[in-house]
């Protein structure tokens, strides 16, 4: 009786020696822990890396860790990833943002990935002097000021919809169309900017709306009249797509698909003839992507759309805690913002120059528009 | 068991009541203790407890402990209030936290710029109330259709009601509701001229508004209303021929929980600065019934502890990898602690995890040298203690799956064959749990989060079902 | 007019796939009182087998074994292996907790729930899993009368769906098993006095149960095309909504919830608004319980003092 005691208060004496100990290890490198010798900082990434678009959040911190390896070896500086779970829910998002702002050797966050979460962190953020870019918040509302330290390498959804429903209405031509949203933020900021064109062109428009996790469209399908030669799905879930274009083939139907961003998934969403607007270019088809496109795919498999503009966010900030050391500085949030504010890469993983404006969004973000052929390959379209 | 050092007297009501008072308390020190603290009574020990609470912080908590702290508030507010509905009167309410998101969505339309041409802008000494009463007669409304269902059938009900919360508030009216943007820029906690906006502010003001309802609670327990609650829970018909108006105190019950849900959401709002339908979708709830039960169902300090234990557990512990691996070695040791009976069977188990691991290391380590070219991955003096114990190879991830895979096998094979099997198997479950543990579950401490909150959850119900703080009931089968 | 037929093959086809996953949670629930909220994640491990039984032989597009012998192979292993797991689950998590009070094993679920979901994400990893089912069976390879197109991948559920239900309801009417079954579901005490083996009864019906809900699980990711590890709480939700709506309990009422559930999306997407389906179905789920307390085809359950 008397030994379990002493077991029992060793055990619980040892746990507790290292509870303290941790702490204290770790508040000694909240210290400023980089040295003009060795940089050494930690960058945050904020996703949902499990819960309801695991696999969106998934694909988005293989490629954040892709572009800090990348870097770590061309500039030689010692950076590492501290990842923090939002599940994409905004409470959540908080609790990890306050982490890493407790956290004294992240300098900058990647992420999050949802509009919602950057309207719920953007203040705390703004607070703590801490950078953060999203490379898939694209609403509008988050960089008209509100949010001085927000910065996105993706283009908002003014620019997007308006350019895509240009494109349908002048291009494709249709009489009817029938666009659905996914009840998400991304989905119906897109829907709500590309609508008033179709009305105005005078097309006749049927507005549907499916949640997320709805995988069966065969009733929606079954509503594509003969007239509807275009279906717009402004979804994040490929997959979703893939359904709803196989359901339209085997209910006969000939309306095509039109998708953005979040369709823009090569291994996943292939229904021939389909049309996918994409704020990243198809990365296996640039040359100078080469290394990286073969890297992620060796290693993590096939990835979609999501993942490039997070390594390029990734890649922004790595250049800027390089630049910062190379002045002779210590990496500290205050110069690491600065920096990032001064970026402008002539050249990037998704194409195209990156610089921001004093707003934080991405200057001359460009749409790329693809056509799936038969065989399931994404053909770009030439503007 | 021990026997009472009278002999036993069969018959005489005095030894069986001491028997039933000696079983309910933990063994040997544990139940002297747990006694003690009966002895001091209720209500200093709430007003101990919210010392503590309130003394916490000066103690050097930072931004992140400090809003680790006011979630798991808030969900021990919302624990404390579903502990009406569910462990007194026994309602199962699957859609509870629709009366959170009420609440919540409530203050943030009367004190922020969505409706309106400049919005409402409400002090909350205003807003709140208002919210909370508008919340009761939700509640009511919502009770309604227990006059007609009963058990499951009401949960499914509710479990509509709650679905429908999330539905509503994402896809009706967003210009007014701001549908899946939500509702942002939502004012502080605002007085006559004072404001609350840092965590620290918020986290005084959660202890003090989870002391002050607790103790409500505890008189409403100790009232009319409350021991009519607990008679409509034990069997509805008795209730009634006693004269219990069991309608009405059925939706008393469902009132009082959405008026306290109410109000955890006004405060939530408050702190968040914005609202979104997804914040208050069945994940929450999930954590909520987990707290309450975890902490035993019926007790207002249960509800309340079980929550506060889940949410830092899971929002503040297992966030950073060193410390879930502190939490994952430390339960194991506990279990085998509390498990393994005879002193010498603990230490002779002990003794052969680590000669086994050390001779596995050295075997590993002759054949193939990248076998262990990993080092282990969790942060902390655990790393350097076990480097030279556990094999982790550098290329780990499908060594590592197979691990796990084989690991849940042995785990399942442990429950099920004889004592002494168990005692042989148990060092090398132990060195594979290990492995696996700096393998691959290290690499990926957000998917590890939850299979760790899963795996407390199995076993936490497993140890004692009836919850921490939670009496052992025998209920009627229906 | 076709429209409508099409929304009703449509809602019976997918009805069909809910009311198999609500009828092993019914029959879990009958034995043992349980809600048994980690019954929709052995829907999502039966889907994930199928995936897996699909890249075995060769990946979608080159299926190295005939069409029939590689689906009769996917629903056989899945409702073997899922079923194993069903009776792991309840011997390692559910069994010390049968004298609890009920709301216990609830919270077990949900840790199981986690488990679950957490390790198909961490064993599997996050993407999509795609089935691809055009590239082994046809588009076209369906019937269609009229306008209405049905697709041989809703016959095979519709039929093999119809085939399970009427073989549980033999297995349940007419077997040994099945009286065992239904007495220790009545009253497990007298049950185990009588001498019936409740702890292999009980076993057996999470067997089957839970074999059920990996068939299913096959049968979604032919039907959907897709698994990934945050399908199951989705059919979980409407196995349980199912189950409940048609009586709980009761084994044809888990049928016919599930066709309800099925046929009242498809139409109120269809008709009405898809916008507000979800809020109308629910609605009406709401007026049908109120109409009926114990669900469609559930008994009114006599209350004792």
């Amino acid at each position: 009786m008397k030994g379990r005691l002493v077991l029992v208060a060793a055990a619980v004496g040892s746990l507790a020696a290292a509870g303290c100990s941790s702490s204290s290890s770790s508040s000694a490198s909240s210290s400023g822990s980089a040295s003009t010798a060795s940089c050494v900082a930690s960058i945050g990434f904020e996703g949902p890396i499990t819960g309801p678009v695991a696999p969106l959040g998934t694909e988005q911190l293989h490629f954040a860790e892709l572009a800090v390896s990348m870097d770590n070896a061309a500039n030689h500086t010692k950076i590492t990833v501290v990842q923090g779970d939002t599940q994409l829910q905004p409470a959540q998002a908080t609790t990890v943002t306050q982490q890493f702002i407790s956290n004294g050797s992240i300098m900058a966050v990647v992420g999050p990935a949802g509009s919602q979460e950057v309207e719920a962190v953007g203040g705390p953020m703004a607070r703590a002097g801490m950078a953060f870019i999203s490379g898939s918040a694209t609403a509008v509302a988050l960089t008209t000021g509100k949010y001085p330290t927000f910065f996105r390498v993706v283009s908002k959804d003014s620019v997007q919809g308006p350019e895509d429903a240009n494109y349908i209405v002048h291009t494709l031509k249709p009489k009817a169309l029938m666009i659905v949203d996914d009840q998400e933020a991304y989905s119906t900021g897109l829907v709500s900017a590309m609508v008033p064109v179709f009305q105005a062109a005078g097309i006749k428009v049927d507005h549907e709306s499916v949640s997320q996790k709805v995988t069966d469209f065969s009733s929606l399908v079954a509503k594509v009249t003969p007239q509807t030669s275009v279906v717009v799905l402004p979804w994040q879930v490929a997959a979703n797509a893939q359904q709803f274009g196989r359901d339209l083939a085997q209910e006969h139907k000939t309306a095509v698909i039109f998708g953005t961003d979040g369709l823009f998934s090569p291994g996943t969403f292939t229904i021939s003839g389909s049309y996918v607007s994409s704020f990243g270019p198809d990365i296996t088809a640039i040359p100078a992507d080469a290394a990286i496109a073969q890297a992620a795919q060796s290693k993590y498999g096939s990835f979609g759309t999501f993942g490039p503009p997070v390594f390029a966010a990734t890649h922004v900030v790595d250049e800027a805690i390089a630049s910062v050391c190379k002045a002779g500085q210590t990496p500290s949030r205050a110069n690491v913002l600065a920096a990032i504010k001064q970026t402008n890469e002539s050249a990037s993983i998704l194409g195209q120059p990156i610089s921001f404006d004093s707003n934080g969004d991405l200057n001359g973000g460009k749409f790329f528009l693809f056509k799936i052929s038969s065989t399931g390959k994404y053909q770009l379209i030439p503007s | 068991m021990s026997i009472d050092s009278q002999g036993p007297q069969v018959g005489a009501d005095e030894w069986v009541a001491r028997q039933v008072h000696r079983r309910e308390y933990l063994p040997s020190w544990l139940g002297g203790a747990q006694r003690a603290t009966e002895r001091i009574g209720w209500w200093p020990r709430l007003a101990i407890v919210g010392l503590i609470g309130a003394a916490l912080p000066s103690l050097g908590l930072g931004g992140f402990q400090l809003q680790v702290g006011i979630d798991a508030m808030v969900i021990a507010l919302l624990a404390v209030g579903l502990n009406v509905v569910v462990g007194w009167a026994g309602l199962l309410d699957l859609g509870y936290i629709a009366f959170f998101g009420f609440g919540a969505y409530g203050f943030a339309l009367l004190s922020s710029d969505q409706l309106g041409s400049n919005g409402i802008h409400l002090p909350a000494y205003l807003s709140v109330p208002i919210v909370m009463a508008a919340a009761a007669l939700l509640g009511l409304a919502v009770g309604l259709p227990s006059r007609r269902l009963i058990g499951d059938y009401l949960a499914i009900v509710t479990l509509f009601f709650g679905e429908a919360f999330v539905e509503f508030t994402n896809n009706v009216a967003p210009s007014k509701l701001g549908g899946p943007n939500g509702i942002t820029g939502i004012d502080p906690i605002r007085g006559f001229s004072w404001q609350i906006t840092t965590n620290a502010g918020y986290y005084y003001l959660l202890v003090i508004v989870l002391v002050v309802t607790m103790a409500v609670l505890r008189l409403l327990e100790h009232s009319r209303t409350g021991r009519a609650w607990r008679a409509v829970r034990e069997d509805p018909l008795a209730a009634a021929s006693m004269t219990i108006p069991v309608n009405r105190v059925k939706l008393a019950a469902f009132a009082g929980g959405a008026v306290v849900a109410a109000l955890a959401g006004t405060i939530y709002a408050a702190q968040q600065a914005s609202v979104f339908p997804t914040d208050f979708d069945t994940p929450i709830l999930i954590l909520i019934y987990a707290g309450l039960i975890l902490g035993g169902a019926g007790s207002i300090a249960g509800a309340a502890l079980g929550a506060l234990v889940v949410m830092v557990i899971y929002d503040g512990l297992l966030r950073s990898p060193t410390e879930a691996g502190y939490l994952f070695y430390g339960l194991i040791m506990l279990t085998l602690l509390a498990k393994l009976r005879p002193w010498w069977r603990l230490a002779g188990v002990l003794a052969a995890t680590v000669a086994l691991g050390f001779a596995a290391h050295a075997i590993a380590k002759a054949i193939w040298a990248s076998a262990v070219a990993g080092g282990p991955q969790s942060g902390g003096w655990i790393a350097s203690a076990l480097r030279d114990w556990v094999i982790v190879p550098a290329h780990a991830q499908t060594a590592g799956n197979w691990g796990f895979v084989i690991l849940v096998c042995l785990l399942i094979t442990l429950v099920q064959v004889s004592s002494r099997w168990r005692t042989i198997l148990l060092p090398p479950t132990l060195c594979l749990a290990s492995f696996v543990w700096e393998t691959r579950l290290v690499e990926e401490p957000s998917v590890t989060r939850q299979l760790m909150i899963g795996a407390i959850l199995i076993v936490m119900m497993n140890a004692r079902p009836q919850g921490l703080l939670g009496q052992r009931r025998v209920e009627a089968p229906t | 007019m076709s429209f409508f037929f099409q929304e009703l093959v449509n809602g019976i086809t997918t009805g069909a796939l809910y009311s198999l996953v609500a009828l092993g949670f019914s029959m879990v629930y009958g034995v043992l009182k349980l809600l048994n909220f980690a019954h929709g994640d052995l829907y999502m491990v039966g889907g994930y087998i199928g995936f897996f039984i699909i890249q075995f032989f060769g990946g979608a597009a080159h299926v190295s074994i005939p069409v029939p012998l590689l689906l009769a192979i996917m629903f056989v292993v899945a409702a073997g292996l899922v079923g194993g797991l069903g009776v792991a689950m309840e011997r390692f998590a559910y069994r010390p907790l049968r004298d609890a009070p009920r709301i216990a094993p609830l919270i077990t679920a949900i840790g199981i729930s986690f488990f679950l979901e957490s390790a198909a994400l961490l064993l599997f990893g996050a993407q999509y899993r795609v089935y691809n089912t055009a590239e082994f069976i046809s588009l076209s390879s369906g019937i269609q009368i009229g306008s209405v197109t049905i697709d041989s991948v809703q016959i095979m559920v519709l039929v093999l769906g119809l085939v399970l239900m009427a073989g549980l309801r033999l297995l349940v009417n007419r077997t040994k098993l099945g009286k065992q079954m239904r007495a220790v579901a009545a009253d497990r005490e007298a049950a185990e006095m009588l001498g019936i083996n409740v702890n292999f009864t009980i076993a057996a019906t999470f067997f089957l149960g839970s074999a059920l809900a990996g068939i299913a699980g096959v049968m979604g990711g032919l039907l959907f095309n897709q698994v990934t590890a945050t399908i199951g709480f989705i059919a979980g939700l409407k196995a349980f909504t199912a189950a409940v709506v048609g009586g709980i309990g009761s084994i044809p009422g888990a049928m016919l919830g599930g066709l309800v559930i099925g046929v009242a999306e498809s139409f109120v997407t269809g008709y009405i608004s898809s916008t507000y389906s979800n809020l109308i179905v629910f609605g009406i789920l709401i007026v049908v319980m109120l109409v009926r307390p114990s669900g469609l085809l559930g008994q009114v359950q006599l209350q004792k003092v």
